[in-house]
Parts: structure tokens; C-alpha cells; sequence
């Protein structure tokens, strides 16, 4: 067989000076969210990027337009599926806004327990998946092992340990289990420990905080100006949590600090993160204390909240509730709302119109993450392919909220 | 025109002499919960539902009662007082009278009683009752009631499925005894064969002995009953509410043109049911029992698929060989005849007509229609056809004389006068074999036809027609009123509104007009908009006609 250059000229085998287009995801193991970099490079350095977002688009807020308001809270769950309880409150504090009813105190104190468990687990995730792209296999493991104590206590408060559909307008869908208390005191010490550990495996390490300092360094202005929220925007140094600038439920009658950054590097998004970890547990042992053992965990309204099951198989009362609010949904008045929260990666609104029917004329999700996927391009841009990875990561992407 | 108004709530409603409260606020679209008060039947005040705290008049004291309250502090009674309510279904209004229903705290709470009363021997039937999703019970339970009845014991027990007649089944157990159907039965049918026995919590609806509930408005009464007592044997457990639209629609069962809504499933684009749609110039509140059940004329019989010589061909090529077949026949009317529909749109015979009339120009129109039928003083008309005065309504807008019956067409045709025949419409009212042995003798018969019939089996052509409840059209009713049926569903297989069947054909045959959507048609007829638009338009057909030879 003769050699393939045979034919070629000596001037065609000149080094090519065209910049090199390198494609990252939407499948790519460090994508993880789906989505998909064109990143230009220019020797090591990138010159160019262009994030594509959408590759998990399912038309959920069409969705929603389809069944009733409380059917809407399966979609919630999975738009940031890190952290769904913080979604299901979010959403059901929006329609409760809109019917002017508060929960009982019982249930926002239970509604920020379980939130915050979720931050836990969202941040755990982040941190470990960042640090695991980076090959450090072994705090991911002590991450997911924390993840999967307070996992535990979701299975046994919903049912459920990822998607659990537990918020309902005007309360949540069961009352706290007896144990439930006890479960996350016995819960969190360990989790403690372990993300000490993990910690401990990747702040003494050379390679890792190499990776991470100074590399997708964000202006706290232009942070400012993309809308960006949650701990990408306080690692940037502005203090703006929702929790503690626009309390709801009973985030008011907490002790607790909002840790800021100071460069906007993958190094405060990271340590930001492990410090707001450490302020949720404290959250959840004040509230845990505040809230009582006994009383409603739903709102006193027919309209509103369905009847106990026994009920409805054995009375015409019962019956009929649950029939007006399964079949024709929870009539919420006509009338648009923005609601917002804090949740995982930020601030998620909901902007929502109802009619006066049972089902939302439109549900808008103001995500967190997209806002920020818009800042992207100014932290990697400079940068080298391999700074894609922690900088990527330490925004925790979910395409779940992101493509709507 | 008002002779005073009333204040409810503090709201100025006017009122015509003779009205009862209720009625004026039924007017003014203000809610007062009933069950046995119906706009269209006398006023019993048995349900008490409609209490309402009429205020006395200036200078008088308020009308109340003593009662004993209980005080659970004392553990004793102790006297107190009550406002004397009134039912505002037996109030007759009076210029400058205030009445209090929603403001009034008494009120909600005789209403809350009422209801817990009503609910106390219901048994748990929302799951397999038709009448869920739109029981009155169910609605102002959550809206007035909202909690749990207060008395343990077991409920009384009373015959359920029990049948009244072959329309209609009846549950003891889940009536109200609110007499809405023994009052539609003597009031409205003038045939008093239910009424009630028993007393209190044994109270129950019979049927004269010796007798079935079988006159022409026993659908009325399920169609009155505000609960699931009644319910009609042709929708029993066919279809649940809540899947089910309405659409407006006109009856196409006599000359009377009942308004109703035809409720469809639009998952599979099929009709269950009629219900009356209330207009009192036309039909009041009610419908005959022949045309409640004549919605599945929707879907039975159709004529589905274009024939040509009664074989199934793509539509396209049968408008092809019609025009074919009609080639070369302009200004040749002598050899032509145009047969209209009495139970097609005018728009449809417009159409059709118009053609007839300026390409052909044919000087004689037929028209077939059902043949009549009997007739009552109530609704029922013996002109069994729905648009039989739109079809000499259009033959008078074009100028021609008032089509003939088809007994004159088959006379013509053994005459031969004919070589052509261009028809609408299924039924005949003629000697169908005497016809058909006439018309085989045709040059060229094409029929536009929208159920199969004898006139679309003799043709060489027939085409398939969308029917009453596909396309929108005006249909012209014996007193007079043109009235606009809604398209609710979905043309089944290849039918297409008749007029634009027409037009294609005519198109074909190198004539057209600039008529491009159903309104151009309504407008020629009817240069000023009808008296009552269809307050939401169901879409459109198509602007342009899609198929195209």
C-alpha cells in the first residue's frame, strides 16, 4: 500500500492557523444538564463560545395550562430535580399568594425543614459533581453519602426520595411523620461530619484549588446585570437572598448569615455553597425547635384543601370536596402573580395568570439557571478547555428549570 | 320594559310586573341559589334554598321570630331572635323593595341548613352518578355548605334504578323532591302522570298507576332535575360531563327549530346528547322528546365517502366526473332540474340555487324534504323538515318561483322534461321506487347529499355533504326566525359544507362567484346581522374550498 501523502504538496502540510471549533455536550460527560458549548480555541486558550440551552425542553409551562393547579406540581418537581421540595413550596406559595391564604405556622416551619434539607442535597451535588469532573472521586462519595442520609428522611416523610409531589396548595400532602423530628436530628450531625471530610479532601489539595481559584472569575456588577441570583451572585459579593431580603414563610424568625465571595471565582462558588450548607442546618435545627408537635398542617378550606380518604368513600360531604377539587380543580381567582423564592441555584419566580377557573390560564418559571447560563460566555471566554469544567460546574446547570 | 326596580344586595335590578324576586335577578344574571324554582314553571317554595331577608318597609319593624338558641357556655337555651325569611321564588317584587341574599349573614346560614338537610339521606353516589360535574348539589355544597352534616344515622333507604318509562330512570335516594318533574309533566307536557308520595324523609316521585312516563317531554324532566334522581336511559353512563363541550346547535327535528346545545366528546368528535337552549320566542326552556333524541343523526346514515355509480371514489375525482357529466349544459335550464333541501342551510341551498339559476339557468326548483308528521300545540310542528321556510325564502331572493314538491318532479320526469338533475338533500316525501325508476332514466344526476337516502343511491354522483352539526348555517324555523346553528363537530370522513361542494362543482364547470366564506352566503340572505349572533363563533370553515378537481 503506497503512503497516503504521496500526492501532497510540501506547502499543503503547513501547520493549519484556521482557530480550531471544539464541540462540547449536549452529550459530553462534563455537560451534565444537557448543553452544548462550540468553544473556539485559539492554540489552549478559548477565544469564542457559543452555550446552547434547550436540549431538555418539554414544554412544561404549556403543560401546566392543561390540568389543574395542583396537577402542576409533578412539573415542578423536575424542573430543578436537585432540589424538588424547594420547587413544590415555591409553587405552592405562588398559588397561595394568589388565593390570599397562608398555611398554618406548623406547616411553614415543615415546608422550611424539608426546603432546606433540599438545598442540602441540591449544593452536596453541585460540589461533588464539580469536584468528581475535576477526578476527585472520593468527596463526591462522602457527598452522595450526606445526600442519601437526608434522602432517607424524605422517603419517610414522602414517600418518594427524588420527585415527591408533596406540596399542595394550603399545606402539604401528609402531616409530619412522628419521627420526623428525630430523624433529621439524628440526620444532620453525620451530614456535618461528612462534608467536613469531604471538605477536608479538597481544600489541603494543591491540583483541586489550582482548578478552582481565579478561573471563571464573574464582576460583581456584571453579575448584577445578568440577573444572576443565588450563590453565583453572592459569590460574587452581593448579599441578595431572598430568605433574608424578601422573607417568606417563617425565614423572619431565623438566625442566620447569607456568606458571600469576593472575587466571583469557582473557589467562593464552591465555598459559598459549603458555607450556606452549614447556615441551612442551623436553619433547620431553629425551626425543628419553633415548631410544634401538634395542629393543622393544612388550611381550614373545603375549597381549598381535600377531604381526609376516608371521608370520601364513606360520606357525601366528603365526596362532593373531592370531587369539585379533583374534576374541576382548586378555583383560584382571576388574576396574575410573580412569587419568588429562594431556591437552589437562586431566586425562581413563578408569574402566573389565572382566570377563575381551576386551571392556570399561564404559569411563566423564572429559573435561576437561565439567567446564568447568560454568563457563561464572560467567565470561560480566555480561559482553557479544561477551566470549562469546574467553571461549568460550580453553576450547577439544571436543564430541567433552565429550558422552558 | 321595567315598571320598577328592587335593590338586592344593594344592587338596583329592574323588574317587569309579576316578577318574583328571583326572576328578576335571574334577569340581571344575579345568582340566588334554587333547586325547585325554574324560569320556565310554576313556583312551589318547597326547596326553601332561595330564603332571602327582605327588609321591611321604612317605619316598620323587621319581621322576626322567637327561637331558642343553644348556649354551650350555660349548657342552657336561651331566647333569642330571628329574621322571618322569605323565598324569593314566591316574593313578588314591589318598586323600591331591598332584598339581602349574599350580604346577609341569616341568609347563608338557612342556606348552609338547607343544604345540610337536602344532603342528609344522599347516598355516596358521585362517582357513578351522570349527574356529577354539573349537580347543583355538589355546587352549592361547596359554595354555601362546606361542612359535615351533623346527623350519625344511618340514612333512609328508598328504591333506586327505578324505571319510569322507557326514557327515563329514577333514584329515590338521590331526589330532592324539589317536583320540577311533576311540574314539567302537568305544566309543560299537559299529561300530570308523576307525582309524589309519602312524607318527609320517605318522600318519593311516582308515576300514575297504570301508566308510563311516556309522553313527548319526559326527557324534560331529567333534563330539569337538578340532581341525579332522574336520568335519561340514552346517556346513562355514556359519557362523563366534564369530557364533554357544547356547541350551539338548532334541532333539526320539525319546523320549530328548537335551540339547543349538542354536547360532543371532542375526543372522538361524536355528539350525546341535546340539551334545550333557552329562548323564549322560539322554544321557551324545553324540547320534544324526537328531537332530544335526534343527535345521532350526527353519525348514523351518513353518506361518508363520494359515489360514483354507487361505488366509493376520492372526492376529487367524483367532482371531476360531475362536472363532467354536466359539461356543456350552460343556458340550457329547459333540460335541467334543480332540486333544494328542506333540511339543508339556506346557505347550502343558496348555493346550489344561485348555480342553478345563473349557470344552468333552470327556471324550476324541487325540493325535497321529509314527509310531515305529527304535530302538537306544545313545540312539535307537523313540518318534520328545519328549513323549509328558508328554502322559499332563498327561491324568493333569487326570483324564481317557490320550489315544487318532488310528487311534481316525478310527474315532470315521466314527462321526460329532464335530462339533468342536480339535488340536495337525503329524504324524499314522494314514492321513493316511483322516483328512483324515474330518475335512472337521467342523463346526468348528481346528488349532494349529507346522509345516505334515495336520492343519493339513484345518482351517478353523490357527494358527501357535512351535516346540520359540521358546518355552520342559518336554518329559517315556521314563524320566521332565521337562526345560526354553530359547527360543533368535526366533518366526518370526506363530507364537506354542501355550499362549497357546490361552488367547486361550479368552479369546475369554468363558473364562479366571489362568495368565499359562509357569511358572504348569510349576507345575501340576510343583509343585517342576525338578531342573535352566536355569542362565541365556533371556527370557521375553511375560506377557500380545499378540494379542487
Amino acid at each position: 500500500m503506497e503512503p497516503l501523502d504521496i500526492e501532497l504538496d510540501e506547502g499543503e502540510l503547513e501547520l493549519p492557523n484556521d482557530p480550531m471549533q471544539v464541540n462540547m455536550g449536549p452529550a459530553h460527560p462534563a455537560m451534565h444538564g444537557t448543553v452544548r458549548m462550540v468553544v473556539e480555541l485559539s492554540g489552549e486558550t478559548i477565544t469564542k463560545v457559543d452555550v446552547q440551552i434547550g436540549y431538555l425542553h418539554r414544554g412544561f409551562e404549556k403543560m401546566c395550562e392543561r390540568g389543574t393547579w395542583t396537577q402542576v406540581f409533578p412539573y415542578v418537581d423536575r424542573l430543578n430535580y436537585a432540589s424538588p421540595m424547594l420547587n413544590n413550596v415555591g409553587f405552592a406559595l405562588a398559588v397561595e399568594k394568589m388565593l390570599g391564604v397562608t398555611v398554618p405556622e406548623r406547616c411553614q416551619h415543615y415546608r422550611v425543614v424539608l426546603g432546606e434539607l433540599a438545598r442540602i442535597c441540591d449544593h452536596l451535588v453541585c460540589s461533588g459533581a464539580m469536584a468528581m469532573e475535576l477526578g476527585a472521586f472520593t468527596p463526591f462519595l462522602y457527598f452522595c453519602k450526606a445526600r442519601e442520609l437526608i434522602w432517607d428522611v424524605f422517603e419517610e416523610e414522602t414517600g418518594a426520595r427524588v420527585t415527591h409531589s408533596f406540596g399542595r396548595v394550603g399545606g402539604m400532602a401528609k402531616e409530619p411523620t412522628p419521627a420526623f423530628k428525630e430523624m433529621v436530628r439524628n440526620a444532620l450531625p453525620a451530614v456535618r461530619a461528612l462534608i467536613d471530610d469531604g471538605e477536608k479532601l479538597l481544600l489541603a489539595n494543591r491540583i483541586f484549588l489550582d482548578r478552582i481559584e481565579n478561573v471563571g472569575v464573574m464582576p460583581k456588577d456584571l453579575a448584577v446585570a445578568l440577573g444572576w441570583t443565588g450563590v453565583v451572585l453572592r459569590s460574587t459579593g452581593v448579599p441578595y437572598d431572598v430568605r433574608k431580603v424578601h422573607p417568606y414563610l417563617t425565614y423572619d424568625r431565623y438566625d442566620f448569615d447569607v456568606p458571600v465571595g469576593t472575587r466571583g471565582d469557582n473557589y467562593d462558588r464552591f465555598m459559598c455553597r459549603q458555607e450556606e450548607i452549614r447556615q441551612s442546618t442551623r436553619i433547620i435545627e431553629q425551626a425543628l425547635e419553633q415548631m410544634a408537635d401538634e395542629g393543622p398542617i393544612n388550611i381550614d378550606d373545603p375549597r381549598i384543601v381535600l377531604p381526609p380518604k376516608d371521608e370520601v368513600y364513606s360520606t357525601i360531604e366528603g365526596t362532593i370536596q373531592h370531587f369539585k377539587i379533583v374534576m374541576e380543580g382548586i378555583k383560584v381567582p382571576a388574576g396574575e402573580c410573580y412569587s419568588y423564592t429562594e431556591a437552589g441555584n437562586g431566586e425562581l419566580g413563578f408569574y402566573m395568570v389565572s382566570d377563575g377557573s381551576g386551571t392556570p390560564y399561564r404559569v411563566r418559571i423564572r429559573p435561576p439557571c437561565f439567567a446564568t447560563m447568560q454568563g457563561i460566555e464572560k467567565m470561560i471566554v480566555g480561559g482553557m478547555v479544561p477551566d470549562v469544567v469546574p467553571t461549568f460546574g460550580s453553576v450547577n446547570m439544571i436543564g430541567g428549570e433552565c429550558d422552558h | 320594559m321595567a315598571d320598577g326596580t328592587i335593590k338586592i344586595d344593594g344592587r338596583t335590578v329592574p323588574f317587569e310586573k309579576g316578577d318574583t324576586v328571583i326572576k328578576a335577578a335571574y334577569k340581571a344574571g344575579i345568582d340566588i341559589p334554587h333547586y325547585c324554582w325554574h324560569p320556565g314553571l310554576s313556583a312551589p317554595a318547597n326547596c326553601r334554598m332561595c330564603l332571602v331577608d327582605v327588609e321591611p318597609p321604612p317605619g316598620r319593624p323587621k319581621m322576626q321570630l322567637d327561637v331558642l338558641h343553644w348556649d354551650a357556655q350555660t349548657n342552657d337555651y336561651v331566647v333569642g331572635k330571628k329574621t322571618k325569611l322569605i323565598p324569593a321564588c314566591q316574593q313578588p317584587c314591589a318598586d323600591g323593595m331591598s332584598v339581602l341574599s349574599d350580604s346577609s349573614d341569616e341568609v347563608s346560614q338557612a342556606r348552609k341548613t338547607v343544604q345540610e338537610l337536602l344532603l342528609l339521606n344522599h347516598p355516596v353516589d358521585c362517582p357513578i352518578c351522570d349527574q356529577a360535574g354539573e349537580c347543583d348539589l355538589q355546587d352549592y355544597w361547596l359554595e354555601h355548605d362546606r361542612s359535615k352534616k351533623r346527623m350519625m344515622d344511618e340514612p333512609v333507604h328508598k328504591p333506586k334504578a327505578e324505571v319510569f318509562g322507557e326514557t327515563i330512570v329514577y333514584d329515590a335516594e338521590r331526589c330532592i323532591m324539589c317536583t320540577r318533574c311533576i311540574r314539567v309533566s302537568k305544566e309543560v307536557a299537559k299529561d300530570p302522570v308523576l307525582d309524589m308520595r309519602q312524607r318527609g324523609n320517605r318522600n318519593e316521585i311516582f308515576v300514575a298507576q297504570g301508566r308510563t312516563l311516556d309522553h313527548e317531554y319526559s326527557l324534560m324532566t331529567e333534563h330539569v332535575c337538578p340532581v341525579g334522581a332522574l336520568t335519561s336511559n340514552h346517556f346513562r353512563f355514556k359519557a362523563r360531563v366534564w369530557f364533554l363541550r357544547s356547541g350551539r346547535s338548532v334541532c333539526q327535528g320539525c319546523a320549530t327549530g328548537c335551540n339547543a346545545y349538542l354536547d360532543y366528546d371532542p375526543r372522538d368528535n361524536k355528539p350525546y346528547r341535546y340539551r334545550p337552549r333557552d329562548n323564549e320566542s322560539v322554544n321557551g326552556y324545553w324540547m320534544c322528546d324526537s328531537g332530544m333524541l335526534s343527535y345521532p343523526e350526527a353519525y348514523e346514515g351518513r353518506l361518508e365517502t363520494a359515489l360514483v355509480g354507487g361505488e366509493d371514489s376520492d372526492l376529487a375525482d367524483a367532482l371531476e366526473q360531475a362536472a363532467e357529466k354536466l359539461r356543456g349544459l350552460e343556458s340550457d335550464g329547459a333540460r335541467v332540474a334543480i332540486v333544494l333541501s328542506a333540511q339543508h342551510s339556506c346557505e347550502d341551498n343558496l348555493a346550489l340555487a344561485h348555480v342553478g339559476k345563473a349557470f344552468f339557468g333552470v327556471k324550476d326548483l324541487y325540493v325535497a324534504r321529509r314527509p310531515d308528521g305529527e304535530g302538537d300545540d306544545i313545540l312539535m310542528h307537523a313540518d318534520k323538515n328545519s328549513n323549509s321556510a328558508g328554502v322559499r325564502l332563498v327561491a324568493e331572493k333569487l326570483g324564481l318561483e317557490p320550489p315544487r314538491p318532488m310528487s311534481a318532479l316525478v310527474e315532470a320526469l315521466g314527462k321526460d322534461r329532464y335530462d339533468y338533475i342536480v339535488s340536495l338533500g337525503a329524504e324524499v316525501d314522494c314514492d321513493a321506487s316511483r322516483l328512483k325508476e324515474k330518475l335512472s332514466k337521467l342523463k346526468g344526476f348528481v346528488a349532494l347529499a349529507s346522509h345516505e337516502g334515495p336520492l343519493s343511491k339513484a345518482a351517478h354522483i353523490a357527494l358527501p355533504a357535512a351535516s346540520w352539526a359540521e358546518a355552520a348555517g342559518t336554518y329559517v324555523n315556521a314563524k320566521g326566525h332565521a337562526q345560526l346553528a354553530d359547527k360543533v363537530l368535526v366533518p366526518r370522513g370526506a363530507a364537506h359544507p354542501a355550499w362549497q361542494l357546490v361552488l367547486a362543482l361550479a368552479k369546475a364547470l369554468g363558473f364562479t362567484t366571489d362568495w368565499k366564506k359562509r357569511a358572504d352566503l348569510e349576507g345575501v340572505l340576510f343583509p343585517p346581522a342576525l338578531e342573535e349572533p352566536s355569542a362565541t363563533p365556533a371556527p370557521e370553515a375553511p375560506a377557500t374550498v380545499e378540494v379542487q378537481p
